[in-house]
């Protein structure tokens, strides 16, 4: 009983030891194993003597632009926090050896990305954007992957007074708090099946069923498909909500089946595709379109699900084949090329968007000729330009209002952009062959 | 061991927690230092609601030797409930009061048919309720916002959130070493080691485990709430964090179950082991965290203050065996002589 | 009447594929007394290593669970020796989180080795027959003509043959058992190793029909535990009517209660288990350790 007082005091005073120990390794270990972008902005020298244009290898740099970047290298977005790394990291060592820095007023920069691994958590990630700003001082922070991330992390970057850009959260959520300091390059998660349910509409389709997992983005997308639905003169004959982490949708397969709609909608992440796509074969259920929102824009749910994902639609922030062009990077197959020269894979659209929301932020660092904060803002809201990616022109929120959705539809094993019509390289399939047929 | 008189404990003590209750002020007295940030504030403000959580669920599990695998549920429902009624207009401290207070109802409702249950029967009824909340609270879309979640006015003051929370943990360590010396200790430390016989002898089992879990469950609320507004946003998923709760058991487990110091150095330890663990194994952090809980569990049963001598410390196998089981070796006595 | 008897059959396969996804969990529970946390983790790696064959070598899942099955013995063998063993005797706590250790770190593991790239299989046994106004999907029915055979075969092991008989007995009063001279340690050990092999069935049976990644295994355990809560330690029979009856409730619940169905049907499964093992915690159908009085006063 009288050891007791003596024991707190012990384990508090070592507690304090400990945390204090533990705090000072983390802050000196940035979380960049493999990342190009640390590396290049290490060596100046180095970057300006491997250049072959000789009026780069005459650049000084006059110092370094600090960009933080919270990202999921595990914990459940580690493939697509790997996907935005890459892109970040494309853009940096583009800007590094190729471009020249970044330009303000007559000094060139390089750029420098300070990562930190979020583990999927918004907690952590709200923590890992407070410790960038304030330890490592960063200038201008990279958006982390996922809309509840963005969530948490953006209203640090507001209080902060920080410039966040990201191009990973599309939830509409984000952009109604009123805040002044992100920015989003991609479009709104409401928009998504846009174009796509315009395409099925003008094809004959009536009605919808949608389905969608209840967290933040996939009910934005389903809200938004509700919405264009209507417009485009459909009926929504149901609306169903699943849980994360869903192991079996065949309830939802057949109350649809039962309902004989011509398009199923369904809002979720990748393995949800997987899972409706074998769930409606094993029902034997086909209706004449299925537009499902993540999954079938991506190379990987061809190579998983096989002869079953031809017809499917999906919509696609960005594709290789659309014919965007642009001075910076040139076309997006340019773009694409480069992403697989450097990493040795496709690239997939979380990848682009993140390359845009980097190159947005620099650009908008040129225009104002200064790092002073509200110079940059005011240089993000002006910002009208078109890039490899699409267009980007923020409305005052800082959605980038004008970019359209595309939709890809998979055809012959190939995903073929059908929508819009713009940017289409291939006429819409509709309606669906059966399972069977495939 | 050799125990320090009475007076320069204490004063250690209280000097300690004024050197921690200062720090905050560091960095307008010493301009120039880096070592005060508000990222590191941050992270001392977790490891005190770490260890405000832990000692919460020494309370049932250690003392009462009722483990409780949902224990997060109760951080959820303070959670929550801060966060609906701040979005109704209620201001914070009167919000999370409420919070806790439903929390401390859920656990009157909840402990009385589940405190019936015997050990590993207790511990799944309360991860299924557990579950259980966190899905109903996903479903209430017109009260919690639903998978979508809630948005807490903003409010960072990290400072402010540092001495919230210190106060807490201090208050809250206090409270169970008093608790400990108390009548109201000896009986739930009674109920642990021999439930029937304290029965027997007259005391109240139900209504004792039925008090020191609704503490544990009001105090964890308060935590709950605290970490809600911090945080600004909430989601079922973020709130109701599974792991949360086995993080618990393991620091007062690694700690020492049933001590009073046991979970605040479990919980110092094991945040300060993430912490390192996290920066050096970037990539297979999890893994490393894994395969020591495994270690920890089979090695250092009844925790670090049980290997410093705290009799206090108990691992579940005594308890077990004073529950009227047949003790393990004298059954092998027996089992040797009789086998060939 | 047709969504009706759809949803009926929708939800006695999914019983049946729950039935056998569980079995291993409440058998190791039953006769060892040890609560492993890192079963779903299990069920993941019985469907990678099916992944890993359908890949490779184009090997249909349900071929490969000859090859599987023998492989996750192997792996529950060994780790009930290295690992397991030294929690049996301690109270269900430490085998809680050891377990729980496993898990995250095979999880992680998994993570590592095949990044979290989801996966399926594919399977000859696809498509779907229509029989009357009610449509049977072919890989879920083979999917329990599978669980079936394998829970009668565990039934049968474990009531005739002398081993069977052994670890009957060790679940039921180990002591007695050791006096009379099983060996406890092999027993268990081949307890396990059954179990895991049974598991690491479940998850190449699941591999084709939804999507496999290193995380997919922490709802399996949870609904494992309801399960083995409704059925009783150990019980065949037990998990299969336990199994269907969920499965059931879940599949009614999903199909008649509109747009929230699914979430519905999750709670209801864990309100369930709650309730159960208040009113009735050796669950509905006793199992091996009948006797054992889980309430306290």
């Amino acid at each position: 009983m009288r050891r007791l007082p003596r024991a707190l005091a012990i384990l508090l005073a070592l507690a304090l030891v400990l945390v204090a120990c533990g705090g000072e390794d983390t802050t000196e270990t940035t979380q960049a194993p493999d990342s190009a972008a640390t590396t290049v902005a290490a060596t100046p020298t180095e970057t300006t003597v491997g250049t072959t244009d000789t009026t780069e290898a005459m650049m000084e740099f006059a110092g370094t632009i600090r960009f933080g970047a919270a990202v999921s290298d595990t914990g459940r977005f580690a493939r697509e926090g790997q996907d935005t790394r890459q892109g970040y990291d494309l853009w940096a060592q583009w800007l590094n050896e190729e471009y020249g820095g970044i330009k303000v007023g007559d000094d060139h920069y390089l750029a420098e990305i300070v990562y930190y691994d979020d583990e999927g958590d918004s907690d952590t990630a709200a923590n890992l954007v407070e410790r960038l700003i304030t330890e490592d001082e960063v200038d201008f922070l990279l958006g982390p992957y996922s809309s509840g991330l963005t969530m948490s992390t953006s209203a640090i970057a507001e209080k902060y007074n920080v410039i966040m850009v990201e191009g990973n959260g599309a939830s509409e959520t984000i952009f109604e708090r009123g805040f002044k300091n992100i920015f989003a390059v991609l479009t709104p998660a409401g928009n998504y099946t846009q174009s796509a349910l315009k395409a099925l509409a003008d094809a004959g389709a009536k009605t919808v069923v949608i389905a969608y997992e209840d967290t933040a983005f996939p009910t934005s997308v389903a809200a938004g498909a509700e919405k264009w639905a209507v417009e485009y003169g459909m009926t929504v004959l149901a609306s169903e909500t699943y849980p994360l982490e869903v192991a079996d949708v065949s309830s939802i397969i057949t109350t649809f089946k039962a309902l004989d709609p011509d398009v199923f909608v369904g809002g979720g992440h990748f393995n949800d595709a997987l899972l409706f796509v074998r769930a409606a074969k094993e029902q034997d259920w086909t209706p004449d379109a299925m537009v499902i929102t993540v999954g079938p824009s991506n190379p990987e749910f061809v190579t998983e699900v096989g002869a079953d994902s031809e017809y499917i639609i999906g919509p696609t922030q960005w594709e290789r084949t659309m014919s965007w062009e642009t001075g910076w990077f040139g076309t997006a197959e340019d773009w694409a090329q480069r992403y697989e020269g450097l990493w040795g894979e496709p690239p997939s659209y979380q990848a682009a968007e993140s390359t845009a929301t980097a190159l947005a932020l620099h650009l908008a660092i040129e225009a104002a000729g200064t790092l002073d904060t509200d110079a940059v803002r005011q240089a993000l809201y002006d910002m009208d330009i078109t890039t490899f990616y699409g267009p980007i022109n923020f409305d005052d929120t800082g959605k980038n209002a004008a970019k359209p959705m595309g939709s890809i539809q998979i055809q012959d094993g190939i995903i073929n952009v059908v929508a819009p019509t713009e940017a289409a390289v291939a006429d819409l399939r509709y309606p669906m062959a059966p399972w069977g047929d495939r | 061991m050799r125990r320090l008189p009475r007076t320069p404990r204490l004063v250690l003590l209280v000097l300690l927690i004024a050197g921690l209750a200062t720090m905050p002020l560091i960095p307008d007295w010493f301009p120039d230092q880096s070592w005060v940030t508000n990222s590191r504030l941050f992270s001392f403000t977790q490891m005190f609601m770490l260890i405000t959580l832990a000692s919460n669920w020494n309370l049932t599990g250690g003392f009462a030797g009722y483990v409780d695998f949902g224990h997060a549920v109760f951080f959820g429902i303070g959670a929550y409930g801060t966060g609906i009624l701040m979005n109704h207009g209620w201001s914070f401290w009167p919000a999370m009061g409420a919070g806790a207070v439903f929390a401390l109802v859920f656990a009157l409702v909840i402990g009385w048919p589940t405190l019936r249950l015997k050990g590993p029967y207790f511990a799944i009824a309360m991860l299924g309720t557990f579950v259980a909340v966190r899905e109903i609270v996903r479903v209430s879309k017109g009260l919690t916002g639903g998978g979508v979640g809630l948005t807490l006015p903003p409010y960072l003051n990290r400072p402010l959130f540092y001495w919230i929370t210190l106060a807490l943990a201090v208050v809250v360590v206090f409270i169970m070493w008093w608790i400990r010396r108390s009548e109201f200790g000896a009986t739930l430390i009674a109920i642990r080691e021999d439930e029937v016989g304290a029965e027997m002898r007259g005391i109240n089992t139900t209504v004792n485990k039925i008090t020191a879990f609704a503490i544990g469950a009001f105090s964890t609320g308060i935590v709950g709430g605290l970490w809600a507004y911090q945080n600004t946003f909430i989601d079922p998923d973020v709130v109701f964090f599974p792991s949360r709760t086995v993080e618990l058991v393991m620091m007062s487990m690694l700690g020492g179950l049933g001590t009073v110091a046991g979970p605040v150095l479990g919980a110092a330890t094991i945040y300060w082991m993430r912490d390192v663990v996290w920066a050096n194994f970037a990539d297979y952090h999890l893994m490393v965290e894994g395969f020591l809980l495994i270690l920890i569990v089979l090695y250092t049963p009844e925790g670090i203050m049980g290997r410093l001598g705290d009799k206090s410390a108990t691992s579940l196998q005594k308890v077990w065996k004073r529950n009227g089981k047949v003790p393990e070796d004298a059954v092998d006595e027996a089992v040797e002589q009789v086998t060939p | 009447m047709d969504l009706f008897l759809q949803a009926l059959i929708n939800g006695v396969m999914l019983g049946g594929f729950y039935a056998a996804m569980m079995l291993g969990f409440s058998v190791i529970w039953g006769v060892m007394g040890v609560i492993n946390l890192a079963h779903g983790e299990m069920i993941m790696v019985g469907a990678y290593l099916s992944w890993v064959l359908n890949e490779n070598y184009g090997m249909d899942p349900f071929v490969s669970l000859l090859i599987v099955m023998p492989i996750m013995f192997v792996i529950g063998y060994v780790l009930q020796l290295i690992l397991i063993n030294r929690v049996v005797n301690r109270p269900i706590l430490a085998s809680l989180l050891v377990t729980f250790g496993l898990s995250i770190a095979v999880a992680n593991l998994a993570k590592l080795v095949f990044s979290a790239d989801p996966r399926l299989t594919d399977t000859a046994l696809s498509g779907a027959w229509s029989v009357g106004g009610v449509t049977f999907p072919v890989t879920k029915t083979a999917i329990m003509g599978v669980a079936l055979i394998i829970m009668s075969s565990l039934y049968l092991f474990l009531q005739s043959t002398r081993t069977g008989k052994s670890i009957r007995a060790a679940a039921q009063n180990k002591q007695a058992a050791r006096i009379v001279g099983i060996d406890i340690n092999k027993i268990y050990a081949l307890t396990f190793g059954i179990c895991i092999a049974i598991t690491g069935a479940a998850g190449a049976l699941i591999s084709p029909t939804q999507a496999v990644f290193p995380f997919m295994g922490t709802p399996l355990t949870l609904r494992a535990f309801t399960i083995t809560a409704l059925a009783g330690l150990g019980s065949i029979p037990g998990a299969l009517m336990g199994g269907v009856v969920l499965g059931i409730v879940e599949s009614m619940i999903g199909v008649y209660v509109p747009g929230i169905g699914t979430n519905l049907a999750i709670i209801a499964s864990f309100v369930l288990l709650v309730v159960i093992l208040i009113t009735r915690p050796q669950g509905l159908f006793g199992g091996l350790r009948p006797h054992e009085e889980p309430a306290q006063i």
